[in-house]
């Protein structure tokens, strides 16, 4: 049990994360995010960019400075990382060591590995867009010991969610078909069935239609109907309908704001 | 610096203004007062005059009225208090103007016999609209100036206990200063009573009358100084302006220490202070602990680089009035913020534990909270904590806590 001190840091011009599609304010949010997102920060974070953060922004010029010196003779970015940590104050010795941990054993993991994790964790932060193209590159990896077809059928398994939730159902359609060509996954089936009814220009293949019984049916339809109760008790939902029960010039001020939100939540998965 | 330093006791029946020469001191009476079919602006005896020729309406007790916050009629004008005051301050400070040939003041303290917020802040904002940096002035207490001018004096008149009786039209006060010196602070100590057996000046009037109030101040001496050393007395005030009413009391007083008459204790202090206000030396190595001054110190346990420290955020000897701190944390499994408050004695050491009740209870470390401490007195700490979020990542609750802690 503790109270961390925070040094004042007057950020007027905060870092923009862009794998996570927010702006870090702070030294304790890089830190928060470095250990806390290991797989979206261990290619291509450490740039000019977020040395100019640490500098001008943070006041940690010292620590740029270490760093720059650092990688120009050869080391390795997992170190610049732990700097980073060590000098934001954030986290322990003992966490920054497990971190380190970490960071190796994810090195360690097969590339493809590596990148469905990378891709899993983009999918989670809700960076579709980005978690496609990495999945994308992955359904193109060779095959080998590790890169089985299972393998790869889980790969256009998650494709298809990813383009699932950018509402491009064609795709996701494609890609489901995919994955259950390699995997014969029940819940595969089950993820066409259900495009298929919330987008009636997706139409299920023959091969795909036999298999579908009445018992996958019942089951995509209970689905559907669970997630429509669901949304329609969302909060969101209840502040749109409150919204709509506004007089005119505030409902659109309220449209304009919410049509905003959306858009620019839009841009941030894709 | 070329410019003059001004002292000045603000009483509510009467101010004295000290300087530039601690030898310079004007006594009159707090009244002001404008002229009946003019705008033509008067205080003290002047102002008396005026309203003896029939020519004035006059205001007293301004100090009282602008602690009220109160208002005055004059013919037909309603005046804030706050602006009888700043005329009056305005025509008081050039005085000592007048008198020489250096036009520009360069610091100005104003000693006042209760520090109160009300005052302080009316008293500021005066100061500040006739032209004054916040870094040119001070409001300070008739403690503090008992002080400052106390230590300007010789190290064997304040070595030991230093006791004064003040007796004015405003009461009859008894003020006791002491050194406590300590391994790493020493302290200079003052403190004061007011006395329940007040009397009116109008009772020295007649010799059976000053008898009485003799009587009244023996049994007052009797009572606070019982059984203490003492390396002097002051006396100070308009009560003892003559000591022949009170034989009794000076006998009693001057059994083997030392007496002196002050006339003007609070203003000399109050300009011995306006010179430390510009000067980069403090006037004297001790932490003064008296009215208008804290009398414990706050701090906080923090995690810093790894390790437990204590931060100050506010120190025994500060100024209560503007003293702020703002500091921001983040908590690790904790649910509450301790202050730790310190008081000279250091065994009755107190912490004090605010929940962070209606804060969101979020992932571990995910909460920045700002806490900002200020003081409504010198025993009265107003905290408040403020929810900040912790950027995008998680945004702040709007949560917020007031609390108002004695110290």
């Amino acid at each position: 049990m503790s109270l961390l001190l925070c040094r004042q840091e007057n950020v007027r011009h905060p870092y923009y994360m862009e794998n996570l599609g927010i702006h870090l304010y702070s030294s304790q949010e890089l830190s928060y995010v470095i250990f806390n997102y290991p797989l979206l920060v261990m290619e291509d974070f450490v740039d000019d960019n977020l040395l100019n953060f640490l500098r001008e922004e943070l006041n940690q010029g010292f620590l740029a400075l270490k760093i720059e010196r650092f990688l120009k003779n050869n080391g390795s970015t997992d170190e610049v990382l732990a700097m980073i940590l060590s000098e934001g104050d954030y986290h322990s010795s003992a966490e920054i060591g497990r971190f380190r941990q970490l960071l190796t054993n994810f090195r360690n993991r097969h590339p493809a590995d590596y990148g469905k994790a990378k891709a899993d964790e983009l999918f989670s932060m809700r960076q579709y867009g980005k978690a496609a193209a990495i999945y994308t590159k992955l359904t193109e990896y060779p095959k080998d010991s590790f890169v089985s077809d299972l393998f790869i059928g889980r790969i256009w398994n998650n494709l298809g969610a990813c383009y699932a939730r950018m509402f491009r159902t064609g795709q996701a359609m494609e890609a489901f078909e995919k994955a259950w060509l390699r995997t014969g996954q029940k819940s595969t089936l089950e993820m066409m069935v259900i495009l298929s009814r919330l987008d009636t220009a997706q139409k299920l293949s023959d091969q795909v239609k036999a298999l579908v019984d009445e018992e996958t049916e019942s089951a995509c339809q209970k689905r559907i109907d669970a997630a429509g109760e669901a949304a329609a008790k969302h909060k969101k939902m209840v502040e749109l309908e409150a919204l709509f029960e506004k007089d005119s010039r505030k409902r659109r001020a309220g449209e304009e704001a919410l049509i905003g939100a959306w858009r620019q939540d839009y841009r941030r998965i894709r | 610096m070329d410019g003059l330093l001004v002292g000045i006791d603000l009483c509510d029946t009467y101010t004295q203004v000290c300087g530039p020469e601690e030898e310079n001191i004007w006594t009159f009476p707090t009244v002001i007062c404008r002229g009946k079919n003019t705008d033509e602006w008067y205080i003290g005896e002047n102002a008396y005059a005026q309203v003896l020729r029939g020519d004035g309406i006059l205001v007293d007790k301004l100090v009282s009225l602008t602690g009220k916050d109160g208002t005055a009629t004059l013919g037909n004008t309603k005046y804030e208090a706050a602006e009888l005051m700043k005329r009056f301050l305005s025509m008081a400070l050039e005085i000592p103007v007048q008198s020489g040939t250096v036009r520009e003041i360069n610091a100005v303290v104003i000693a006042v016999r209760r520090l109160e917020t009300r005052l302080i802040r009316v008293l500021t904002d005066c100061l500040r609209s006739l032209g004054f940096e916040d870094s040119q002035f001070r409001i300070i207490s008739h403690a503090e100036g008992f002080v400052y001018d106390t230590l300007s004096q010789k190290k064997e008149i304040w070595n030991g206990t230093v006791g004064m009786f003040d007796l004015s039209d405003e009461g009859l006060r008894y003020y006791e200063l002491k050194i406590q010196r300590g391994p790493k602070k020493s302290f200079v100590i003052a403190e004061y009573e007011e006395m329940e057996d007040r009397f009116d000046l109008d009772l020295l009037e007649t010799p059976q009358k000053a008898k009485v109030g003799d009587t009244i101040l023996c049994a007052c001496a009797e009572r606070m100084m019982r059984k203490k050393l003492y390396s002097a007395i002051f006396l100070c005030g308009k009560g003892f302006e003559s000591q022949e009413w009170a034989q009794e009391f000076m006998k009693l007083l001057s059994v083997s220490r030392r007496v002196f008459r002050e006339p003007a204790i609070f203003a000399r202090g109050a300009l011995l202070r306006a010179s430390e206000l510009i000067s980069a030396r403090a006037a004297f190595p001790f932490i003064c602990i008296c009215e208008g001054h804290l009398k414990t110190t706050i701090s906080m346990n923090v995690l810093h680089k790894g390790q437990e420290t204590l931060v100050t955020l506010a120190s025994a000897g500060d100024n209560w009035y503007g003293r702020s701190a703002v500091i921001d944390v983040i908590p690790d499994k904790q649910d509450s913020v301790d202050f730790m408050v310190t008081p000279l004695d250091i065994r009755k050491k107190k912490t004090i534990t605010i929940p962070l009740e209606g804060f969101p209870r979020k992932k571990d470390r995910t909460l920045k909270v700002r806490i900002c401490v200020g003081f409504l007195d010198d025993r009265t700490m107003a905290v408040e904590m403020k929810d900040l979020g912790f950027g995008e990542l998680f945004p702040s609750s709007g949560a917020q806590i007031r609390q108002e802690v004695m110290l």
